[in-house]
């Protein structure tokens, strides 16, 4: 970690966010993303004009660039849920699908809605698969029992409703979804745990079935049995 | 080749409708969106109604001109009846496919050649070679005023890789392709020989590909991998800029085709961390 100047705690990265602002090549973005996105990381508090910028690059239609943005959102944590829930714009599936991406990857529980919204109803299927994957990944345990019994229920029926969605890629995600939503239920925590924990189990018995286009989701889904059930 | 879903014009999702339904729309011949439909759904769902293959055989025979107007292709009703005979499974499909791979529309001896290629028709060798035989300076030279070659290369050279006749004559027709000065025929040539004898350098050039500077250049390879399920590849795979649904297909590919080295921990692990 760096030390930072007293009088502007954020001048270091400055300059890193000018060249994200005025990069005029694909691979000039890249490199610029990927250099503030590292720096972001090991800052703390992260600058809002850096995350500012990372939550613009998902917009450009830049994969590499964005990839970087991802990890480096995904690095300042909660600080950059709030600008990426404000800044949704539903008209570029691309963008979406990093920022769905993004809050997925920080476990958020503020992102449960729009990964609910996103897994039942959006066009893309990059969408669908990001969110299933994040809805297994929610940070609950910080809460309160009630809500945190809440949140994980409220995920798993999401992630139940997609095992049927037509693209293999989000039933896929959805196996993926599962399997560490169950890992996160412990059999010792109580009653309510282990009833989640078994519909999990069964939807991916399900999704272990030969399915008529692919046999990678049912190969995923006997890895996943094998984990939970490591008896079995 | 990244092409293969061509799914209704209008929204991807489209209203559901029963298999009847997609029957019925495919029998009558007033409005061919209607039939359009019919055709990809039939196809896309996998129908194993009776009616489904004969009707969609003789869908191939139909005919009409392009309207650019309407978004509507050259043979839009034959094109995707071919298409959705390729995956189907029926072999009785095969004389047809051969028929419309003789056809004036190129467009239409492409969707032909990739159905018989998935059919795995080994009918469909002989002529195919015939078509590819005179080789990039022929088959392979662009057509005067329009992007497309004298032949559809990539779709013709794909199927005898599918297909999987790895006889000398084969080899020897595909090969010059791999010289083409297109980087997506060479991309075709590498896939299909690789497919066909197993020969790493033919990965290496696909490997070669997935750095290209063009984007369309690197998804071409990276389909290509994932078709021939080539394992080798899995780092090179996660190391390209493009995107992650690309990347995830071409590892399904190396899952389902592939085998050996690296093994699948591995493998849905690194499609686990592309969700």
């Amino acid at each position: 970690m760096s030390s930072l100047p007293m009088t502007d705690p954020f001048a270091s990265v400055s300059p890193l966010i000018q060249a994200v602002e005025q990069a005029d090549t694909a691979t000039a973005l890249l490199v610029a993303t990927a250099r503030l996105a590292s720096q972001l990381a090991g800052d703390d508090p992260p600058a809002p004009a850096a995350i500012a910028a990372l939550v613009q690059v998902l917009g450009f239609n830049n994969p590499g660039a964005a990839v970087a943005a991802v990890d480096g959102l995904i690095a300042c944590g909660e600080a950059a849920v709030a600008p990426l829930l404000d800044n949704l714009d539903a008209h570029n599936y691309g963008a979406r699908a990093w920022a769905v991406r993004a809050l997925a990857g920080i476990g958020d529980v503020r992102g449960l809605e729009l990964l609910e919204q996103a897994l039942a109803g959006d066009i893309g299927p990059s969408v669908r698969r990001a969110a299933a994957r994040g809805l297994g990944q929610l940070r609950s345990d910080a809460l309160p029992a009630q809500e945190r019994r809440e949140v994980l229920e409220r995920a798993l029926t999401a992630l139940e409703a997609a095992a049927a969605d037509g693209e293999w890629v989000v039933r896929y995600a959805v196996v993926v979804g599962l399997e560490s939503l169950a890992l996160a239920l412990t059999p010792e925590s109580g009653g309510s745990d282990g009833e989640l924990r078994q519909r999990a189990l069964q939807t991916l018995t399900l999704l272990s079935q030969p399915d008529q286009d692919t046999t990678v989701v049912p190969l995923r889904a006997n890895q996943a049995l094998g984990r939970l059930n490591p008896a079995a | 080749m990244a092409g293969e879903e061509h799914g209704p014009p209008l929204t991807e999702a489209g209203e559901p409708i029963s298999e009847a339904e997609a029957l019925r729309r495919l029998r009558q011949t007033d409005d061919q969106s209607l039939q359009y439909y019919a055709a990809w759904w039939l196809g896309r769902m996998r129908s194993r109604h009776p009616d489904t293959v004969p009707l969609l055989r003789s869908a191939l025979r139909q005919r009409q001109p392009r309207d650019p107007g309407a978004g509507v292709e050259h043979n839009a009703v034959a094109r995707n009846a071919a298409r959705a005979l390729g995956k189907l499974e029926d072999g009785g499909a095969v004389p047809d496919l051969l028929a419309a791979l003789e056809d004036d529309d190129d467009g239409l001896r492409e969707a032909a050649a990739r159905a018989l290629g998935e059919l795995g028709a080994l009918e469909a060798v002989e002529p195919i070679c015939a078509r590819l035989a005179s080789g990039p300076a022929g088959a392979g030279a662009p057509q005067t005023n329009s992007p497309k070659l004298q032949e559809p290369c990539e779709a013709l050279i794909e199927a005898l890789g599918a297909i999987g006749v790895a006889d000398p004559a084969v080899v020897g027709v595909i090969e010059p392709f791999s010289g083409h000065d297109r980087p997506l025929i060479r991309s075709a040539a590498a896939r299909a020989l690789l497919q066909l004898t197993a020969e790493v350098r033919w990965g290496e050039v696909l490997l070669e590909l997935l750095e290209h500077p063009q984007l369309q250049v690197r998804r071409a390879a990276l389909m290509d991998l994932g078709a021939v399920g080539w394992r080798p590849a899995l780092e090179p795979i996660r190391a390209t800029l493009a995107e992650n649904s690309l990347k995830l297909i071409a590892l399904r590919g190396l899952v389902e085709q592939g085998s050996g080295e690296p093994g699948l921990e591995a493998l849905l692990g690194a499609m686990d961390d592309l969700l």
